[in-house]
C-alpha cells in the first residue's frame, strides 16, 4: 500500500491502517526523537505524542512533500518544543571549542580499532541538538538537503556547514588514528572552510 | 589509518541506528489508546447533542407555557397521561432504534469484518 493510499484509508476511520502507518514510520521518529530529547524513559510518549499529531492533522497533509518528510517535521517540532518546555536545552551553543571540550579524547590504548564505531556513535549524543538532527536526518534516514530545510526550517548552507563540522569535530578527536599526511589533508580542508 | 578509510569509518557510525528503540506493541497500544479517546469524544459530543436538545424541548415548552399559551402544555402532559402506554411503547422502540444504531450494528458490524 502507497502513502496516499493508507492516508485516505487512515482518514476514513481505518485504524488497521494506522497501526500500519505507525509501524512504518516508527523508526523514522524515535530516531529523531531519540537523538533530539537524548531520554530514554521518555522516548515513548513523546513518540505517542507525534504520532497523535499525525492523526489529528493528516486531515491537513496535502501531498506537497514526502509523508515521511511530513512525519518528521512533526517529530523535529515535538522534540524541540520537549527540549524547551523541560528547559534541556543546556547545550554547549555552537562554539566550536566549547562543543570540542564536551567532546572525549579518543585514547586508542583504551579503544580497539573496532570500538571506534562504538566510540563515534558514543560522541554523536554529545554534539549540540542541531548537529545531531542533521546527522540523523541526512546519514541515517537519507533525506536530501532540500528536505533537511523543510523539516527543520534551517537553510541548506547551513545543514550543509552542520554536517561538515560534525565531521571535523570528529576528526579532530580522532587524529591520533590518522597518519600524518592525512592529518595534513584534513587540517588543510578544515582551515579551507 | 588513511584519512580515508576514517572517513568511511566515520560515515558507516552515522549510518549505524542507535541503540533505543520503541516497545515492539507500541503501534497497537498507540491505536488503541487513540481508539478509546476517539470513541471517549464522540460520546461525551451525543451526551452534549441529547442535552443540548432536551433543554431546547424544555425552554420550547417554558417560553409555551409562561409566554404563549398554558393549557397547550396542559394539554400536552394530560395527554401524556391519558395515553402512558402508547407513550411508553414509543419511547422503547426509540430505545431500541437508538440501542441497534449505537451499539448492535457496531458490534455485529465488527464481528462481519473479523470473521471476513
Amino acid at each position: 500500500m502507497n502513502d496516499t493510499e493508507l492516508v485516505n484509508q487512515v482518514l476514513n476511520g481505518n485504524m488497521k491502517s494506522f497501526t500500519f502507518l505507525v509501524n512504518r514510520y516508527q523508526k523514522l521518529v524515535v530516531h529523531i526523537t531519540g537523538r533530539l530529547i537524548q531520554r530514554r524513559e521518555e522516548l515513548e510518549d513523546v513518540s505517542q505524542e507525534v504520532f497523535l499529531k499525525v492523526y489529528q492533522n493528516l486531515g491537513k497533509y496535502r501531498n506537497e512533500c514526502k509523508l515521511s518528510t511530513w512525519i518528521a517535521t512533526i517529530a523535529y517540532n515535538t522534540s524541540i518544543n520537549y527540549l524547551r518546555k523541560f528547559k534541556k536545552s543546556d547545550e554547549a551553543g555552537l562554539d566550536e571549542k566549547a562543543i570540542l571540550d564536551k567532546l572525549t579524547e579518543y585514547r586508542p590504548d583504551d579503544y580497539e580499532t573496532t570500538d571506534l564505531h562504538r566510540y563515534i556513535r558514543e560522541q554523536i549524543e554529545l554534539l549540540p541538538v542541531q548537529y545531531r538532527t542533521v546527522l540523523t536526518l541526512y546519514h541515517l534516514e537519507e533525506f536530501s538537503y532540500q528536505e533537511i530545510e523543510q523539516i527543520t526550517g534551517m537553510p541548506e548552507g547551513t545543514v550543509k556547514n552542520y554536517l561538515f563540522r560534525a565531521k571535523a569535530l570528529l576528526k579532530e578527536k580522532l587524529k591520533f588514528v590518522v597518519d600524518e599526511s592525512s592529518l595534513k589533508l584534513v587540517k588543510e580542508i578544515s582551515n579551507e572552510k | 589509518m588513511k584519512n580515508e578509510e576514517l572517513d568511511y569509518i566515520i560515515d558507516e557510525s552515522f549510518r549505524t541506528e542507535p541503540e533505543f528503540r520503541l516497545p515492539a506493541d507500541f503501534a497497537r497500544r498507540l491505536t488503541l489508546s487513540l481508539t478509546r479517546r476517539e470513541q471517549w469524544k464522540t460520546d461525551v459530543r451525543e451526551y452534549l447533542y441529547l442535552t443540548a436538545v432536551l433543554i431546547s424541548l424544555l425552554a420550547v415548552a417554558t417560553v409555551t407555557y409562561y409566554l404563549i399559551d398554558k393549557d397547550i402544555v396542559i394539554r400536552f402532559f394530560s395527554f401524556i397521561t391519558q395515553n402512558a402506554v402508547t407513550v411508553v411503547l414509543i419511547v422503547l422502540i426509540l430505545n431500541f432504534i437508538l440501542l441497534a444504531d449505537r451499539v448492535l450494528l457496531p458490534l455485529l458490524f465488527n464481528r462481519y469484518k473479523r470473521a471476513s
